[in-house]
């Protein structure tokens, strides 16, 4: 049992993490159509220049995440006007594939700069700590906690803001929010921007808490973050954050009771399975028959 | 000996890509899978030709057929899971959702014949399979490799046959017409599904092919040979070349493997960062990619719209009571002849649309159908 807890302890630690970054996806997913699989460079992006200017700020975590999350939302804001603008009016599939391309581009000039060796953080990770049943590091803790904060966050902003309000008319129809007046395509490289601060703060978070990374940090979290927005329902933000839980929870405990290099096999079989019976997330009782992009 | 290789790996590659774009190019579905068919080829390939492991090394099966049988064998295999891969994804996905689906199940692949050492030797992969054949056929060692680029360019003309005999055919023109819009096709009578499985098998056959090419082009092989990022290369190859064109894909892998990555090949690399260089050369492709898809989504070699030979389909009459529904229209509405035949000939001209690209708006080949 203890072992267990444990594992749901990780296991909520990774589900922080995971989603804070699949927040990000799925709100840019739903204000703007587009899956964004350069959404994984967000999130390398915020971790090496938090890791550049570390020494700069003294090892201070909170200017560190700070410095992540405006680098991530420095790069949706240029992801957005450089490249999703212009694919406007293509097919999904079309501007996945251009994303695709960008997320080659920018994990390679990363690794040009920064070398394809690994680096890592001098933040020092705290001592164990127990709280209730679970035992989590210092960093661990800080993750979590700012994972909350930032949910609470976006719910606020979501559902209290006149931006807020504007991210929902747009997500629901471009055309009628553009007619009743509100600017859309504004609003659409606002939230492309806040998605990048997001993910950025993700990737900090995340390079942190595994320790050494390399230019490949956010290439492989991307999956996973499909995986818990799917598990969600893309392009829901509230039922994402439940995805995150089940999918940090489900590779936790699969890894620690089978072989820990099979947790992320489980995981893609699981987006898989969600794919064919729950693509429209387990929060939905009405599943569609035939899913469209 | 140095260009004989690149030639070589060039050709494989380009078989590949031939079975690729009658997935992407003809159905219109965006497979990141498919570089998996290419590894289990290569690996079903090692496994059935090499003989039994000796520890420490594992792999499954152990037989020591002839490489030719082997390959035919592999081919079979990959066909075999693509078989059931295609059953489950083709069914309903599609469009974005069938990306991500593929990239899940080749990621949860990779990393399965990455970890799981006794399937194909974990990340250590399988080897030893060195010019076979050679000392039956008394040839040099660098005779060989000349006489392995032949054959490879041989099966590769082959396959452009082939491909090109299929993509002019009847079924080629129905995967067009499923690629623009599955619903007007399925309307028209298309078995969508079918047709969209037909087409899986065969590419994934031909990567099988290649993919037993390519376990003598290297001679040995592990998961470092097939990232995802080396399937983005051959679909920038297919945009550089022109989708759906044969010709224009054989073309552009050509074109991206031989002159783009051996140019860039010289690219300079400080000492200290030796991974500099080949980094550039992955901006570069990626670069290529998406400005192709922006400026030029048709490729060098614009796809050509299907030619249908038989006579003018407005002229036949369509079978059975679909075939009678004009004249009956004109009937009750009265009219004469000559509105029936002009009722007719709309028929005709709506199931020409949806057999062939002939009404087609210009570009639309290079869009995706059915992801409104």
């Amino acid at each position: 049992m203890t072992t267990f807890l444990v594992t749901v302890g990780v296991g909520l630690a990774t589900a922080a993490i995971l989603a804070l970054s699949a927040v990000a996806f799925t709100l840019q997913y739903a204000v703007s159509r587009v899956v964004n699989f350069a959404h994984g460079e967000f999130l390398t992006i915020g971790a090496y220049v938090a890791y550049s200017t570390q020494a700069a700020f003294h090892q201070n975590v909170a200017v560190g995440a700070v410095v992540a999350a405006a680098a991530g939302a420095a790069a949706g804001l240029v992801l957005n006007i450089a490249v999703i603008e212009r694919f406007r009016g293509r097919t999904a599939i079309t501007v996945l594939i251009a994303t695709l391309g960008v997320a080659l581009i920018a994990e390679n000039v990363l690794e040009m700069i920064y070398g394809a060796a690994n680096v890592s953080y001098g933040y020092p990770q705290g001592g164990l700590h127990h709280v209730g049943p679970f035992l989590w590091t210092t960093s661990d803790i800080e993750v979590i906690v700012a994972a909350l904060a930032v949910a609470g966050l976006i719910y606020l902003l979501l559902q209290r803001t006149r931006f807020g309000k504007a991210i929902r008319a747009v997500s629901q129809d471009r055309a009628l929010a553009q007619v009743s007046g509100i600017p859309a395509r504004r609003i659409i490289l606002q939230t492309w921007i806040l998605a990048g601060a997001v993910a950025g703060f993700a990737g900090f978070a995340l390079a942190d808490t595994v320790g050494t990374f390399g230019p490949l940090l956010g290439f492989n979290f991307l999956l996973l973050t499909i995986t818990a927005t799917v598990a969600g329902g893309l392009g829901r933000p509230y039922g994402t954050l439940g995805g995150a839980l089940i999918v940090g929870l489900v590779i936790q405990i699969a890894g620690t009771y089978t072989d820990s290099a099979y947790e992320l096999v489980f995981a893609f079989l699981l987006l898989v399975v969600l794919m064919l019976f729950r693509p429209n997330g387990v929060f939905v009782r009405r599943s569609a028959v035939a899913v469209r992009a | 000996m140095y260009w004989v290789s690149v030639v070589t790996e060039a050709g494989v590659i380009a078989i590949l890509a031939l079975g690729l774009d009658v997935v992407w190019g003809w159905t219109g579905d965006f497979d990141l899978a498919f570089y998996g068919y290419l590894a289990l080829g290569s690996y079903f390939t090692f496994v059935l030709s090499i003989g039994k492991p000796v520890p420490p090394v594992q792999y499954i099966i152990g037989w020591r057929l002839p490489v030719l049988a082997a390959i035919a064998l592999a081919v079979v295999a990959v066909v075999c899971v693509a078989a059931v891969v295609g059953a489950i994804a083709l069914r309903n996905l599609r469009g974005i959702y069938f990306a991500i689906t593929t990239l899940g199940a080749v990621s949860a692949l990779y990393l399965l014949v990455e970890n799981y050492t006794p399937l194909f030797n974990g990340y250590n992969g399988v080897y030893g399979l060195i010019n076979p054949g050679q000392s039956a056929l008394n040839l040099t060692y660098d005779g060989y490799r000349i006489a392995f680029l032949v054959v490879v360019l041989v099966l590769l003309l082959l396959a452009y046959l082939l491909v090109q005999r299929l993509s002019r055919s009847p079924f080629g023109r129905m995967l067009r017409s499923v690629r623009e819009d599955e619903r007007a096709a399925a309307a028209y009578g298309r078995p969508v599904f079918s047709a969209k499985y037909r087409a899986y098998l065969f590419g994934a056959a031909l990567a099988g092919l290649a993919g037993g090419l390519f376990a003598i082009f290297i001679s040995a092989f592990n998961t470092g040979a097939w990232s995802p990022q080396e399937l983005l290369v051959v679909y920038a190859a297919i945009l550089v070349g022109g989708r759906g064109n044969p010709r224009g894909v054989i073309v552009g892998v050509f074109v991206v493997y031989i002159g783009f990555i051996e140019l860039t090949r010289y690219l300079p690399s400080p000492a200290s960062r030796p991974e500099f260089g080949p980094a550039l050369r992955q901006v570069l492709i990626g670069l290529m990619l998406v400005l192709m898809l922006k400026f030029r989504p048709e490729g060098i070699f614009r796809e050509r719209p299907g030619v249908d030979r038989g006579p003018r389909p407005a002229g036949r009459p369509l079978p059975g009571r679909i075939g009678a529904l004009p004249s009956l229209i004109a009937a009750r509405a009265g009219g004469g002849p000559a509105q029936a035949r002009a009722a007719s000939a709309s028929a005709g001209d709506a199931r020409s649309a949806g057999l062939g690209r002939d009404g087609a708006p210009e570009g639309t080949g290079c869009e995706d159908g059915g992801s409104g």
